[in-house]
């Protein structure tokens, strides 16, 4: 049986990070931002890569090692019911089916409010103040 | 070993990407604006496509978006029969300029002195932003509803596409100087000033005519129908998408195709090069915007290559241990805000 052509190993090129999102609560725009520090002159080459502060690269790696537990604790609560704390004392459960890329948005079955049980909802997040589920 | 494309997703539009634009390249940067179906677009920083801010106050869906040269404002077109001019810095509106129908494109001109409209109600209008209040000057003939509508030829002339006709007016005397037509729908529209080289799509027609006289210089066929292509600043790539879902990358000068990424989920409605040429940023019917490296493996923005002898662990590398020994590291660099945010749970199968 003819072996099908191998293609060459190819590896994603790697990033420092996704772009961010809406933060889901403002318009943004902030006073701080962008139109304050000016560009250093072009993208930096390769070889004058900046050395990055320790304490940086410590904070990097403690933000990456938080998002990935906060990513994994989404997936354990895929088809799982969820209790939702809502403003106003308004409390809901729910099945969890998934998120969206920036988590602004739950997709969420058999919602269960106080006026009836919804079989398929997006919950805003910027809606939710906390949430918890048994695994 | 060989680099694979990292295309970087833009989210937070909540409804198909309908149009996107580039600032030029300002000291801080450059810019990109997307119009969406949902009625806020968005401003994002070009290199990275962080997101900045959101122009609130459309009521209804964003057709066409665009910003200054210098990105200090932003203008839309949209559903709500209105288009208005932003500051872009601040996000405030400025401007809110009624029409009679649905607005689809706007351009500023080189100066931002003069801001061109056209949509469904077939006129084009130009408005003089230093005079909010007079009426705007007003350029008939398209027999159907105007789809973009570009300043060309140093804001001399203007370029206008509806459904099947491209049309060249002088803006002296608004009249109407040349036209083209199709016997297939335009798709959009790009104009490149240096070179006044004019990008038209049309079926799976990718056609470059030359803004001045608007004579054919080339065209090339896509495996599909095409709604956007987009010229690299040094017309040695063009990229193109449409109804497939599929990016194609030409060589502009043989026309070879080069590279085809899949990626998005839904159709796509358009594509431009950043004004530097080094990415390229495509907006969708699946409601994201995509960034996509012109030279693949190239260290720019949010991609940072690493060569084999370099690897200096700048990348973000998490380390990927377990709770207990990650939740000492934690705590170590948690200063003030030391509430735990995960108390010691046994580890959750993911």
């Amino acid at each position: 049986m003819a072996r099908t052509m191998q293609t060459p190993l190819t590896i994603p090129v790697p990033v420092l990070r996704l772009p961010r999102g809406p933060d889901g609560l403002s318009r943004g725009f902030a006073p701080d931002g962008r139109r304050a520090p000016l560009m250093p002159e072009g993208p930096e080459a390769p070889g004058s890569a900046v050395v990055r502060d320790s304490r940086e690269s410590q904070e990097q790696q403690a933000r990456a090692a938080l998002r990935e537990r906060y990513l994994r604790s989404l997936l354990a609560m895929v088809g799982h019911q969820v209790s939702f704390t809502l403003h106003e004392g308004v409390h809901v459960t729910a099945h969890f089916g998934a998120t969206d890329l920036d988590v602004a948005n739950f997709y969420v079955s058999q919602l269960q409010t106080p006026i009836g049980v919804q079989a398929e909802a997006l919950l805003r997040c910027s809606d939710i103040i906390a949430y918890s589920f048994k695994p | 070993m060989a680099m694979r494309q990292t295309p970087l997703t833009c989210s937070g539009h909540t409804r198909p990407v309908v149009d996107l634009a580039f600032s030029g390249i300002t000291p801080y940067g450059y810019f990109l604006i997307s119009a969406c179906k949902d009625g806020k677009p968005m401003l994002r920083q070009g290199d990275t496509g962080d997101w900045i801010g959101t122009f609130l106050g459309h009521k209804g869906a964003v057709w066409g978006a665009t910003l200054n040269k210098d990105a200090t404002k932003a203008a839309t077109a949209a559903a709500d029969f209105t288009a208005k001019v932003w500051d872009a810095v601040s996000g405030d509106e400025l401007m809110t300029l009624a029409h009679k129908h649905i607005v689809k494109t706007v351009d500023f001109t080189q100066d931002s002195n003069y801001l061109l409209t056209g949509g469904q109600d077939k006129l084009l209008r130009i408005y003089d932003l230093n005079k909010p209040e007079a009426e705007p000057k007003e350029i008939s003939g398209h027999t159907s509803g105007i789809k973009k509508a570009l300043w060309c030829s140093e804001d001399k002339q203007i370029l206008s596409a509806d459904d099947k006709t491209v049309r060249l007016w002088d803006h002296a005397t608004m009249t109407e100087v040349k036209s083209l037509t199709f016997n297939m729908s335009v798709s959009s529209m790009e104009y490149i000033p240096e070179g006044e080289i004019l990008v038209i799509t049309y079926g799976r027609s990718i056609a470059f005519h030359s803004a001045v006289s608007l004579d054919p210089i080339k065209s090339f066929e896509a495996p599909a129908t095409i709604n956007s292509a987009s010229l690299h600043p040094e017309k040695e790539f063009l990229v193109a998408g449409g109804e497939d879902f599929k990016l194609y990358k030409y060589d502009y000068n043989s026309g070879e195709e080069l590279e085809s990424y899949k990626g998005h989920f839904g159709p796509i409605h358009c594509v431009r090069f950043s004004p530097d040429g080094e990415l390229y940023a495509s907006g969708s019917e699946d409601g994201t915007l995509r960034l996509w490296q012109t030279v693949v493996g190239k260290t720019y923005g949010l991609w940072k290559c690493v060569l084999p002898e370099e690897d200096s662990g700048e990348l973000a590398k998490p380390k990927i241990s377990f709770p207990e020994t990650t939740e000492e590291e934690l705590e170590e660099i948690a200063s003030e805000n030391s509430d735990s945010i995960y108390s010691s749970t046994p580890e959750v199968k993911a």
